[in-house]
């Protein structure tokens, strides 16, 4: 299985799921990473982290460690 | 908990996530003039105002740190959710104008879903349905109040189109409420399945109430790109793409490399600008209180009350008043460049390395307000989610150079500058900030280490922020908010500085010990400044000094310092007006800073014609003021905002000691090396 944060530019995936084990799970799917939405690596920092993903028409960045944690196909 | 309104009032409550343009629609509906008002038993700030007059609705309103969900995560949301379930047992009847944006329909909508199944009564303010246009898509208001069930309503936050919709949609809900009661709302938990739920059913009702808007080109050519896949079917795809021009403009602001160049080209232009916008305001007001001044001395005869008014009064915050433009340029700045959508950038690139030293990229913010003003800075760590790291960011935002220290360093510096090369004072002062934030870092870093002694720990740190789409931001929403937090700025630290200097005053006034000064070949300015300076080695102030003159001889300066150090302690920028007093600024035909400066280069040690402002003791004086935590209000707030006396008292003894072992290595190490 891969994560979001293995994610390359230029790929466009669908989320399968968010590993509940991240204390920051929930919020990611409040933001509204849920599965079956499609998501994008737009921008990544100057140290590779945070990453900034497209999601639901937004920009959310995050943290690689968060990243980890949204199963993608 | 104290009721913070009456309870036949009728209250709107703005709920909306960040950006959804809550702010503009407050200042839409609000009257001329807001509140900021504390949350009881917080210091949370959130805004009351009443409803504007004009639209003969009697309620009050109230504006509310931006949410995302009804389970917080964060002491600022916390705050915000609290007030919604608070306002349901004290009021009569609750509002909720639930602010949408219409182009993140698909985000938003979980915060509007979650309110109403709590019970609340909840008005949808759609916002900002131009971008969506923009994008080609529609929405159908009609279509989305029925599938929510409760009112929608287009609004636009710039030009107030809609909002004779949103006043009759609230009267309705008014008149229901009255009619019918209060209706019960439940504080309830949300899981991680109940989420996805109402995001598997927003989906469907987004993907209900959005058409896309088809071009005005023969339906023949649509079939036949239809057919060609030229022209997507569905509305989702076209409705989740990213703005196109943000994603342009970040291309290179969060490029890289190019991200981390123009990140600290910003910031050097911030910093620059405060200094070169603001001087000529401030020579401007400088003036204004030099001819008060002379106005005051040219007609009041002499004696205890005209010195009670120049040199008490005015002198004192005439000192201070110098440097509110440099404060209001600095809340502009940061206005501008909030409203642009780029702090949330700066706090991404910058997360990684303040991760490393126990801060997050959330602390960016809130640090940069500290070199406005420490008091804004540490309100505005409730962002952050993570305790420790808010502490962490608390505990350092002292060390900011604040705007208060402006005056400070503006006076020691001005004795490095020759007369010709002005430019070395810019050179000096951002070598000082330079200096100061690498400093506070090696602090955070340190005090990271040993943070389990010192802050309370715990681990989930998380870095989760949205990007904002680039826009140009609202002049007069920005001007609006200088406004309030400069005058709040003025009020708060205006009294203080007032009541020190009259203190100060009568210490160095009283005895009112003034000899008979004989002596026919001197003018009567000079009689009278001999009477001063006996006056003044006589008053109490002197005698106080001299119990902490053992203190300040280590670090190569006199009792006379050592009085202004220790009244500035209320307020760093007392420092100058203190300075002032008394050194006695007898010549008022110049400038304030000028004429002090003059003073106090000719200053000697005790008896001795050593000088005691010399460039090791002034470099002292600068290394000292980096550091020492010289503020009451903001030990005031550092304690409400982490809930007890450990940190402030902490902060306090910590950063005064490295303030003094500071100095003293400064001055005695440059003496060692031959500056004197």
């Amino acid at each position: 299985m891969r994560t979001a944060s293995e994610l390359k530019f230029g790929e466009k995936v669908l989320i399968t799921d968010i590993d509940e084990s991240h204390p920051s799970h929930k919020r990611l799917i409040e933001i509204g990473f849920t599965p079956g939405q499609q998501i994008e690596i737009i921008n990544k920092s100057f140290f590779n982290d945070p990453v900034a993903f497209s999601i639901r028409g937004s920009k959310i960045a995050i943290r690689v460690s968060e990243a980890n944690c949204i199963l993608i196909k | 908990m104290k009721a913070l309104v009456t309870s036949d009032t009728s209250v709107l409550t703005l709920i909306g996530p960040p950006n959804s343009g809550k702010t503009s629609l407050f200042n839409l509906l609000s009257g001329k003039n807001y509140k900021t008002v504390n949350y009881p038993g917080s210091t949370v700030e959130f805004l009351r105002s009443n409803l504007s007059p004009k639209y003969n609705l009697n309620a009050e309103i109230y504006d509310s740190p931006g949410i995302i969900s009804l389970e917080p995560a964060s002491p600022d949301e916390k705050v915000a959710v609290e007030i919604l379930y608070s306002f349901c047992n004290s009021v009569s009847s609750q509002i909720i104008i639930n602010t949408v944006d219409a182009s993140q329909l698909s985000r938003h909508l979980l915060l509007t879903k979650q309110l109403i199944s709590s019970g609340f009564r909840v008005i949808v303010a759609l916002t900002m349905k131009d971008i969506l246009n923009r994008k080609k898509i529609d929405i159908a208001e009609k279509k989305l109040s029925e599938q929510l069930r409760c009112d929608v309503v287009c609004i636009d936050g710039r030009t107030g189109d809609g909002l004779s919709d949103l006043l009759v949609s609230i009267n309705c809900s008014l008149i229901e409420f009255r009619n019918n009661g209060n209706s019960k709302t439940i504080s309830r938990t949300f899981g991680k399945n109940d989420v996805i739920n109402y995001f598997n059913d927003i989906e469907k009702i987004t993907a209900s109430v959005t058409t896309k808007i088809e071009p005005a080109i023969k339906p023949d050519l649509i079939n036949a790109n239809r057919q060609l896949k030229i022209i997507t079917n569905t509305s989702k795809e076209s409705f989740n793409i990213l703005d196109d021009l943000t994603l342009q403009i970040d291309r290179l602001l969060l490029h890289r490399i190019w991200g981390i160049i123009f990140f600290v080209l910003i910031m050097g232009i911030i910093f620059t600008s405060i200094f070169w916008l603001a001087q000529p305001i401030m020579n401007l007001v400088d003036e204004l209180f030099s001819s008060l001044n002379n106005l005051v001395s040219s007609n009041i005869s002499s004696g205890w009350f005209a010195s009670l008014i120049s040199d008490g009064i005015i002198t004192g915050t005439g000192a201070v008043m110098v440097f509110v433009p440099q404060i209001i340029i600095l809340f502009v700045i940061l206005g501008l460049l909030e409203d642009t959508g780029y702090l949330a950038r700066g706090a991404m690139l910058i997360d990684k390395p303040l991760s490393k030293i126990g801060l997050n990229g959330r602390s960016f913010v809130p640090m940069l307000s500290g070199f406005a003003c420490a008091i804004p800075a540490m309100m505005a760590a409730r962002t952050i989610p993570n305790k420790k790291e808010r502490l962490l960011t608390i505990f350092i935002i002292p060390l900011m150079s604040c705007s208060a220290r402006l005056p400070v360093y503006a006076l020691l510096i001005a004795f490095f500058i020759p007369y010709d090369k002005p430019w070395i004072g810019g050179f000096l002062l951002a070598a000082i900030y330079i200096f100061s934030i690498a400093s506070s870092m090696i602090i955070a870093a340190i005090v990271n280490k040993f943070s389990k002694s010192m802050i309370k720990s715990e681990d989930s740190s998380s870095f989760i922020l949205e990007l904002p789409t680039y826009r140009l931001p609202k002049i007069r929403n920005v001007m609006r908010h200088t406004y309030h937090s400069s005058k709040q700025y003025v009020m708060r630290a205006g009294p203080i500085i007032l009541l020190l200097s009259l203190l100060l005053w009568l210490l160095t006034y009283f005895p009112d010990y003034a000899p008979q000064v004989s002596g026919d070949n001197l003018s009567p300015i000079e009689i009278e400044s001999l009477q001063d300076a006996a006056r003044f080695e006589n008053s109490y102030a002197s005698q106080l000094g001299k119990v902490i003159q053992p203190a300040m001889t280590p670090i190569g300066m006199d009792w006379r310092i050592g009085v202004s150090l220790i009244s500035a302690f209320a307020a760093r920028e007392v420092f100058v007006s203190s300075l002032a007093l008394i050194f006695k600024v007898t010549d008022n035909d110049e400038d304030l800073s000028a004429s002090l400066l003059k003073s106090m280069q000719s200053a000697v040690v005790g008896d001795t014609t050593q000088k005691l402002f010399t460039p090791a003791t002034i470099l002292g004086l600068i290394v000292f003021f980096i550091f020492a935590l010289q503020c009451l209000s903001t030990v005031a707030i550092s304690r409400k905002e982490t809930g007890g006396w450990r940190i402030p008292i902490l902060q306090l003894i910590l950063f005064t000691t490295i303030a003094y072992v500071a100095a003293l290595v400064a001055v005695n190490g440059l003496r060692f090396l031959g500056v004197q």
